[in-house]
């Protein structure tokens, strides 16, 4: 390790050229990373917004309704179910329009149908459990939206698949520009690898110190990013508690976990530390890997 | 031993630098190859260190075919060789230290070991006040004498030399051939040279190279074309 640091500190402008590129590069990841981790985020709660509203006949028993629900619970489809009751319906009815006496004495909480609104776990089941209520007895209407549906789940696909296609040009992106400042900066050691393989140097022996270099400069590219990274989240955190007023929780849905992306946290920090450490470490060893490769031709 | 059974090399733009070589040199012989520009003095140094490949013929090094692909082969007979460059071949990044250090490290000497190896490798040069000095700050023998304590360090029992005094004046080149000539007998020192004066004065084997072709095996000679 010490001859690392002799290394970078005897060629200062080169390894300054490339943590530059390798700060540059994963800064730009790394921010890309979290702005790309909330815009999921935000994806995966508008997802889930649409919903199915079933209304029930005056006449049926909350009962019979509770059983609907509870049969759509253990579908273990649903996200959520609200029920509301005639009264609610009534008091709600009451706020819309308490502006307007004439409409209030018209109606009394008797008259008006008792419902569910359901929130499913995935924008596509809803089409299934609209399907399923209408079946039900005792019920009046399925509201149920399809074409919003339809196009906004249009439009979250190609944003996903954008968001993927990006991140894996970004990728790419960021091991062809390190490759290449790696071969410029191997390159003016041409001489010395060809005298390391002439007095018997193994491969591995001569890519080390490239390796090493590259990891080291790559774990203080990802540092001083998430540092940078950090202290731009708290600078807007006030302006991002505004813009996302009245929604809650944003979280990614990884399959075997459930990631809260907003409001910030420990875990998604230590996630994206960890995350742009090892892609940092990792990159940079890829790179120097890379171009060394071209001159170990014996 | 060092073994050349009719060796030829072509370059694929079809200029040929050796023409069917037959030469064989002993374990701790003394050797000067001598001849003009272009007689194929440097591509016989470079076929010992497998740097090339012979186009036809063989080339046996210590009972190891040069033309052997296996890779552990190779940096076993790279490993036996040390190499003196005319133009040094010192790296301006790294110590007199670091640089005569290099011939061990790349065999992963201990660090004690690569301690005590390069001291006495100075010593042997007259650099011992040297180590930790940059290329930078030194002459021109003094890089030369850098670059053959680096040869004869760890177990490299071959020494190649390329034109070892082609950039000395002839003071300074005396005192190199001072270092090589104390290494006669304890290891197989082969050295390409223009250096008429040398060649004469040591009277050690000379095989004599013209147009890629060995003209004379002389056991005692001077410079003769």
């Amino acid at each position: 390790m010490k001859e690392i640091f002799t290394s970078i500190r005897r060629t200062p402008y080169q390894s300054l050229t490339s943590f530059l590129v390798l700060f540059f590069s994963l800064f730009l990841s790394i921010t890309i990373f979290v702005s790309l981790s909330f815009l999921y985020g935000i994806l995966g709660y508008v997802e889930t917004r649409p919903q199915v509203t079933v209304y029930f006949q005056t006449k049926i028993s909350e009962i019979d309704i509770f059983k609907v629900r509870d049969e759509l619970y253990a579908s273990g489809k649903v996200l959520s179910i609200k029920y509301i009751s005639k009264d609610d319906a009534f008091k709600i009815y009451k706020d819309l329009n308490k502006d307007n006496p004439l409409l209030l004495e018209m109606v009394s909480a008797d008259i008006l149908p008792p419902s569910l609104e359901i929130y499913a776990k995935k924008p596509v089941y809803l089409p299934e459990i609209a399907e399923y209520l209408k079946k039900q007895g005792g019920v009046d209407e399925v509201q149920f939206q399809k074409d919003i549906l339809d196009r906004l789940l249009t439009l979250t696909s190609i944003v996903r698949k954008g968001i993927i296609i990006f991140f894996a040009y970004l990728i790419l992106m960021t091991i062809v520009v390190l490759t290449t400042t790696t071969l410029f900066k191997i390159a003016m050691k041409k001489d010395e690898i060809e005298l390391l393989q002439l007095l018997g140097a193994s491969n591995f022996y001569i890519q080390k110190p490239y390796l090493l270099e590259g990891i080291v400069l790559g774990f203080f590219a990802s540092f001083i990013s998430f540092l940078l990274l950090l202290g731009m989240i708290f600078y807007i955190n006030p302006f991002l508690s505004s813009y996302l007023r009245g929604m809650p929780v944003l979280s990614l849905n990884l399959e075997v976990y459930q990631l809260t992306v907003w409001p910030i946290n420990l875990t998604f920090l230590a996630i994206t530390f960890a995350l742009s450490t090892v892609f940092g470490m990792g990159i940079a060893a890829i790179a120097s890997l890379l171009a060394t490769q071209k001159y170990l031709k014996v | 031993m060092i073994t050349f059974d009719k060796v030829s090399k072509k370059f694929p733009l079809g200029n040929t630098a050796l023409d069917d070589v037959s030469f064989e040199i002993n374990d701790n012989e003394f050797v000067f190859l001598v001849g003009p520009t272009g007689a194929g003095k440097t591509t016989i140094l470079k076929l010992i260190l497998r740097e090339y490949l012979p186009s036809s013929g063989s080339i046996l090094v210590n009972d190891f075919d040069v033309s052997d692909k296996k890779f552990s082969k190779i940096l076993a007979l790279r490993r036996s060789v040390g190499i003196v460059f005319q133009d040094f071949k010192v790296l301006s990044e790294k110590n007199i230290f670091e640089n005569i250090a290099l011939s061990l490290k790349v065999i992963n000497s201990r660090s004690s070991e690569i301690k005590k190896q390069v001291r006495e490798a100075l010593t042997s040069v007259n650099l011992s006040k040297k180590e930790r000095v940059f290329p930078a700050q030194l002459s021109a023998g003094e890089l030369q004498r850098v670059a053959i304590a680096r040869a004869i360090l760890g177990e490299r029992q071959i020494i190649l030399a390329d034109e070892p005094t082609g950039n000395l004046d002839p003071k300074t080149s005396w005192e190199i051939m001072k270092i090589f000539k104390k290494l006669e007998g304890k290891r197989t020192i082969i050295i390409a040279t223009h250096n008429t004066d040398i060649v004469n004065s040591l009277q050690k084997r000379v095989l004599v190279l013209k147009n890629g072709a060995l003209i004379k095996d002389v056991r005692k000679g001077g410079y003769e074309l």
